[in-house]
């Protein structure tokens, strides 16, 4: 990951969404991307030229305009008209973001589609994300990690947070992919927490 | 026999695709049946290559992109195609309007209150277009300025209710016939297009629009909503209170089918109309109740 003068930045095209570029740098705020919160808060599955990502819930495009600026290729997956259209607008300017507009919730409707993958990074709002990350497993590379937002509030609003991430941890346990690490993403994102699922 | 976007594999002999043109893979796709069997291997560029498909890493990923933004563009472009689309956002922008109206209306005549020690709003019925009224012949030049902006947008307003009734019409004849224009888009917008509206049952009909009361009632056993956005239709809101939910429950059962007649036959059926009326008049205690 590039870090200039303590702050996380990429390399690449910018005026996507009005972001700040220091020195021809892009800032990626921790505060508007949970993927970049994830890196400042410490995780260490860090985004290499060669690798090649999923990105389920890509929403308009704004967090996989810096994630496509680290990695070789990105799958984008969103299924909602709006947002859509500017994930469309992202991809149309940048050589190496394939955009599916899909459910991720049924991924064989892609699956023809996406190469093995070194990440998969889910950012989904939705009451089964266990289920969404079990049913994309079979996409991510033996070694690859998936990166998994746990949005608490939209699984049970009237559940602990915490019993939620727990819950969840054992759900991905039972179909082999259990957490390696679990990070909250306070300061920046409330009741959200990213986990790092390896994939053996 | 596994099907990738690139051509097929079956045995480790690969049939590459025919062309790279996208509309051709895009059909060629829509083609191959959507199942994720326990042996799925997603496909690989070596592969694509193999088989003759592409020649490098580049031209494959160029390829597939161009594929699926051809794909995504033409989902979008269906979407935005449909007319509900639209008559949604119409639908927004006349709440907007009326917000928009509301709110200068009231602080136009605060400031032209201020400024002249007589007005009063007592013993003068002052209602929306006679406050317009009002401001146009006693307020300040900078006040009329504004009460001739509200007059327009309330224009607007009104011409732009209007399209919508048309628009629900030609959408939605017989859910427009039954309860207007305006709430019919709203029942639509909810549902979240006339195929998804067509599929619910009445109930659901029913509190559309009362999300939260529902999940309430759900969750922890408040009395259940009576109605969502039909409480907007006036046969509803001007029943009496015992009998609003019986209303609300027999509009809804035929809006609920005049949906389906919308969407599965897009025309008005006027004998059906005739007995739906009847039957919310009924249930209001109407005639032959």
């Amino acid at each position: 990951m590039i870090w200039m003068d303590g702050a996380l930045v990429s390399r690449g095209e910018a005026g996507v969404y009005g972001e700040r570029v220091v020195r021809g740098h892009r800032v990626w705020d921790p505060y508007r991307s949970k993927l970049a919160a994830y890196y400042y808060l410490g995780g260490d599955v860090c985004l290499e030229p060669s690798m090649r990502v999923l990105y389920l819930g890509a929403a308009h495009g704004t967090t996989v305009s810096h994630v496509a600026d680290y990695v070789e290729v990105v799958y984008a997956v969103e299924n909602a008209y709006t947002p859509m259209r500017d994930l469309l607008a992202v991809a149309l300017r940048r050589k190496n973001i394939i955009p599916l507009f899909a459910d991720a919730a049924g991924p064989a409707s892609y699956a023809p589609l996406v190469e093995e993958v070194d990440i998969l990074f889910q950012d989904v709002a939705h009451p089964d994300q266990a289920g969404i990350a079990r049913k994309n497993a079979p996409f991510i590379r033996r070694g690859g990690t998936a990166l998994i937002v746990v949005k608490a509030r939209s699984i049970d609003v009237t559940e602990k947070p915490a019993d939620i991430v727990r819950d969840f941890s054992e759900e991905m346990e039972s179909c082999g992919m259990p957490a390696r690490r679990v990070i909250w993403l306070e300061p920046f994102h409330r009741d959200h927490a990213i986990l790092e699922c390896p994939r053996d | 026999m596994r099907s990738y976007w690139f051509g097929d594999i079956d045995r480790g002999e690969c049939t590459p695709a025919a062309s790279h043109d996208p509309e051709y893979l895009s059909r060629r796709l829509d083609g191959i049946g959507a199942a994720m069997e326990s042996s799925f291997s997603p496909p690989d560029w070596e592969s694509a290559r193999d088989c003759g498909f592409v020649s490098s890493r580049g031209e494959y990923i160029r390829v597939l992109r161009d594929l699926c933004i051809h794909r995504a563009e033409k989902a979008l472009a269906a979407i935005a195609g449909r007319p509900e689309q639209e008559l949604v956002q119409m639908v927004h922008m006349r709440d907007q309007l009326d917000e928009a109206v509301n709110l200068v209306t009231e602080k136009a005549l605060e400031w032209h209150a201020a400024r002249s020690p007589e007005f009063s709003r007592k013993y003068r019925s002052l209602k929306g277009s006679r406050v317009r009224d009002v401001l146009l012949a006693e307020g300040s030049p900078r006040v009329k300025d504004i009460a001739t902006g509200i007059v327009q947008l309330s224009e607007a307003r009104a011409g732009l209710t209007r399209e919508i009734e048309q628009l629900a019409g030609d959408v939605l004849p017989n859910c427009t016939a039954l309860v207007g224009g305006v709430v019919a888009a709203r029942i639509l917008a909810a549902a979240g297009s006339l195929e998804d509206l067509a599929r619910l049952p009445s109930g659901t009909v029913q509190v559309l629009g009362a999300r939260t009361a529902l999940f309430a009632h759900i969750r922890s056993g408040t009395p259940p909503p009576k109605h969502g956005i039909i409480y907007q239709d006036r046969r509803v809101h001007k029943a009496p209170r015992g009998r609003r939910g019986k209303v609300s429950r027999a509009l809804a059962a035929k809006l609920a089918i005049a949906a389906r007649i919308d969407f599965f036959r897009g025309e008005r059926d006027d004998r059906f109309l005739d007995a739906a009326r009847a039957a919310v008049e009924r249930a209001g205690g109407g005639p032959g109740a």
